[in-house]
């Protein structure tokens, strides 16, 4: 093998090679941008039933076949979820969220993911769960968010409410 | 799409053409992408295993251990996560470019489908593979990755906003996940290797690995960029800070960054669709047959066989798969290894490198094997380089040490090796008598090969013959003789347990009592039936073998077929034609090899016959066969094994 050869060699596989190694890393990705912060919303949560438990009078429960007689009647679906989310006093997420399953008995659940400048944010996040008007959890904090920083909106109805973690 | 194909075709000659100029032919690395993405595999499990057997698969040393790693060790444990991952980028690459190219020079329809579709599948799990890797080391590149994946997941109907919240909740993740994270990254490169075994399943000789210069220069290349620029980590994960701006992989993550700019569906549709595209893609648009359905036939010399050339199929890989030993070496058109004469017919010429095969030559006719493929029936001239299993072919020198009349025409010749010379052969080959002039005469070894001590030939003398004729006429004990051998492809195939039905026309006998006494001295133990078919009675020139066979072998049994019995013959056994006798006793010949030899009428009638009976292609072996319609050349006659004139 001559020199030359050699040469052409290294011509052809040192830029293969260059380029293995640049696009392993470059150019940079920015998935949030640095006087950016990142805010996600997630909710999964079992609603109150569409309609409450009915105790059965005696002539109804005359009527069911033995077996069945549950002295109580309860619809297993359950109400849509509505959760909001205000960021500095207006509305920037809106969702209603249908139990999952066939019968519609489940959990609902809500993801939602945003970016914001870094700063501090008026948020107020609100949800209901059960049949009617107005909203049954609210949660509504001035939270400080640096660049790169994170606010995790999350729900735990045991806990109370909106979590907000950051 | 042809356009983009043609485009294509030019673009990759052209720069294979540069590369032939530093690698030179044989070792250009072009030509063997698919075998390099194989050996970047095994460079990938090999560093693998290394880095992995230092991964603590936890969530509070998973990070600190692959640090370890790279800072500490950096001389062995660093270089072998560098290269761990470059060669896995690089493998991206090569395998994009593999699909490119056997996409652009239209090599992934007909047959090929099953080397694309299962190509595809590897291509998913490669990328499976190299995404989930980059979740191990747990910085904050493994934090995104972890997320992103759940996010695009979570579009899904099934997940629907559920899956996330493991990964971006802290007091959800646990050691678990990273067992279950490594476990994959396991996982998933077996289901790679056992894919691509299934793969190449139906390339005829399909090379896995390249050739040792490019692998070694290649392994080198990885290792000196692993020192230049070493793999690393992005900072620890960290669930409460987003993660910002990060040192990218373009090769295997540019759905993810799509991901961000598009959304969730989109990026599902693109994926989706395009995968549907992929397997679809060598059905579309449906092929305008340009062969008749059962292909078109090729006659090989000097093997003297006719072969099936399946639709879309290259002269080569149908010669390798009948086990012809055509020479070859890129498969791509551009080493020139490959080429033979196309001595009659029309074939699709491919494309290929000037340098490989010019236009002087071209005109000539000949053709790259690994490019052409026909448009007609067609007769291919080459030269062996090597025969069956290693044994060369060269030419000998041997004397006649006796002979012996067995009928009226057939003589029995046995020839001594100068200088006390052994050949070894297969059972079935045959050699070429060189006569003065310059031509050759085709007679199969009638010996068996572990008998190498002399060759047994048996010649049947053709009225008018010159060769044959001289053999009758002149030939005496001690005249010298030159013959190339052992030649050719048809031969006792000993893998296999069906039960074997030979089919011997005249002197096709001779191969046939290699073949057998080669599987009695072998104790095969296979049923054998030999169904041999002459004249009359007295063509019958060795009948008292096969009786005697019969008798010693329990697994034998010989049926004589007489298709023109004269009265003085008496004869009460089988008559007619020989494969008509095999069709009345086999009703169904699926579980059954047939080796035929004899003449091309022989083979030409029983051949479709035995197939109308379930007889599989794979399954029949002919030095005549496959001549489904009737090669038109004038050189039909040199079919007949045993000889010609
Ligand atoms: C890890 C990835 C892969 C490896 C290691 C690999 C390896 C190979 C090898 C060794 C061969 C036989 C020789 C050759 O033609 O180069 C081959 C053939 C082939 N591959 Fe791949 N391959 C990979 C991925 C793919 C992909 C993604 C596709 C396309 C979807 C593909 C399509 C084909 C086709 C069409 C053939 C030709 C079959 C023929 O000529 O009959 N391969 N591959
Ligand atoms: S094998 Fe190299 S040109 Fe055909």
């Amino acid at each position: 093998m001559n020199v030359l050869r050699c040469l052409l060699q290294l011509v052809l596989y040192v830029p293969l090679m260059a380029l293995v190694g640049t696009l392993s890393s470059k150019p940079a990705f920015t998935h949030v941008p640095p006087e950016q912060a990142l805010v996600r919303l997630s909710v999964v949560h079992a609603a109150q039933r569409k309609v409450e438990c009915r105790t059965r009078t005696q002539e109804e429960l005359a009527k069911l076949s033995p077996n069945m007689r549950a002295a109580q009647d309860c619809p297993r679906e359950r109400a849509p979820l509505v959760v909001e989310l205000d960021i500095d006093g207006s509305l920037v997420y809106r969702r209603i969220a249908a139990p999952a399953g066939i019968t519609k008995d489940g959990a609902a659940s809500v993801y939602y993911r945003m970016l914001v400048p870094a700063r501090a944010h008026q948020v107020a996040a609100r949800l209901r769960d059960g049949p009617g008007e107005g909203f049954n959890f609210r949660k509504d904090a001035r939270i400080e968010l640096a660049p790169g920083g994170s606010l995790l909106i999350d729900f735990n109805a045991a806990q109370g409410g909106f979590l907000f973690r950051n | 799409m042809r356009a983009i194909q043609r485009a294509g075709q030019w673009v990759f000659l052209r720069v294979e053409a540069i590369f032939n100029l530093a690698f030179g032919d044989r070792l250009n690395p072009l030509y063997y992408l698919g075998p390099i993405t194989y050996l970047l595999m095994w460079i990938v499990v090999g560093s693998g295993l290394y880095v992995y057997a230092f991964y603590k698969t936890g969530m509070a040393e998973a990070y600190a251990s692959v640090e370890y790693l790279t800072v500490q060790q950096w001389w062995l444990g660093g270089v072998m996560r560098s290269v761990h991952r470059y060669a896995s980028d690089a493998m991206a690459l090569t395998m994009v470019l593999h699909l490119a190219r056997h996409w652009m020079f239209d090599r992934y329809r007909g047959l090929r489908w099953f080397s694309w579709v299962s190509g595809v599948a590897v291509l998913w799990l490669v990328y499976v593979a190299g995404i989930n890797g980059y979740m191990l080391p747990w910085d904050k590149m493994a934090q995104f990755v972890v997320i992103a994946t759940a996010e695009w997941l979570d579009w899904l109907p099934v997940f629907n906003g559920t899956l996330v919240r493991n990964f971006i909740l802290p007091e959800n993740l646990n050691d678990r996940l990273f067992s279950l994270l490594s476990f994959i990254h396991i996982g998933v490169p077996l289901a790679v290797m056992a894919l691509l075994w299934i793969h190449t399943q139906r390339v005829p000789q399909a090379k896995t690995s390249p050739p040792a210069p490019i692998a070694i220069t290649l392994l080198a290349a990885l290792v000196v960029l692993s020192l230049i620029k070493p793999a690393l980590s992005q900072g620890e994960a960290n669930l409460s800070h987003a993660v910002t701006v990060l040192d990218f992989d373009w090769f295997y993550l540019p759905v993810y960054a799509l991901l961000y700019a598009w959304g969730a569906a989109p990026v599902w549709l693109l994926v989706a669709g395009g995968t549907v595209l992929l397997v679809a893609l060598p059905w579309l648009p449906p092929r305008r047959r340009s062969a008749p359905v059962e292909g078109f036939h090729m006659l090989v010399r000097p093997d003297n066989r006719i072969i099936g050339v399946r639709d879309g199929e290259t002269v080569l890989d149908a010669g390798l798969r009948e086990g012809i030993a055509f020479p070859f070496e890129c498969r791509n058109g551009g080493c020139g290894k490959c080429k033979a004469d196309l001595a009659y017919g029309k074939a699709g010429l491919g494309a290929y490198q000037k340098s490989a095969l010019s236009d002087e030559e071209r005109a000539a006719g000949k053709v790259l094997l690994c490019c052409a493929s026909p448009e007609s029936d067609i007769q291919i001239e080459y030269l062996p380089q090597k025969t069956l299993g290693g044994i060369p072919a060269r030419v000998w020198t041997a004397s006649v040490e006796s002979m012996e009349k067995l009928s009226s025409d057939v003589m029995r010749v046995f020839l001594k090796l100068d200088g006390g010379h052994r050949l070894a052969f297969y059972a079935g080959q045959y050699i070429n008598v060189l006569l003065d002039n310059g031509e050759k005469r085709s007679f199969s070894f009638a010996t068996a090969p572990h008998v190498n001590d002399r060759i047994e030939l048996q010649i049947r003398r053709i009225p008018g013959g010159r060769f044959t004729t001289h053999v009758f006429e002149r030939m005496k004990p001690g005249d010298p003789v030159r013959f190339e051998g052992p030649l050719g492809s048809f031969f006792l195939r000993e893998e296999g347990g069906k039960p074997i039905i030979f089919v011997a026309g005249s002197t096709g006998f001779a191969p046939v009592k290699s073949m057998v006494e080669y599987a009695f001295h072998r104790n095969m133990r296979r049923r054998m039936i030999l169904y041999w078919g002459v004249r009359s009675r007295r063509d019958l020139y060795l009948a008292d073998l096969p009786r005697q066979w019969e008798k010693e072998h329990p697994e034998f049994r010989f049926v004589p077929v007489l298709s023109d019995p004269t009265p003085e013959d008496a004869w009460t056994g089988r008559t007619g034609l020989v494969h008509e006798a095999i069709l009345a006793d086999f009703p169904d010949l699926a579980q059954y090899q047939v080796y035929a030899c004899g003449s091309v009428n022989m083979v030409e009638a029983a051949y479709p016959a035995f197939r109308t009976r379930g007889l599989s292609q794979d399954d029949c072996f002919s030095d005549a066969f496959r001549l489904a319609p009737k090669i038109r050349t004038g050189d039909t006659e040199l079919v007949k094994l045993g000889g010609r004139a």
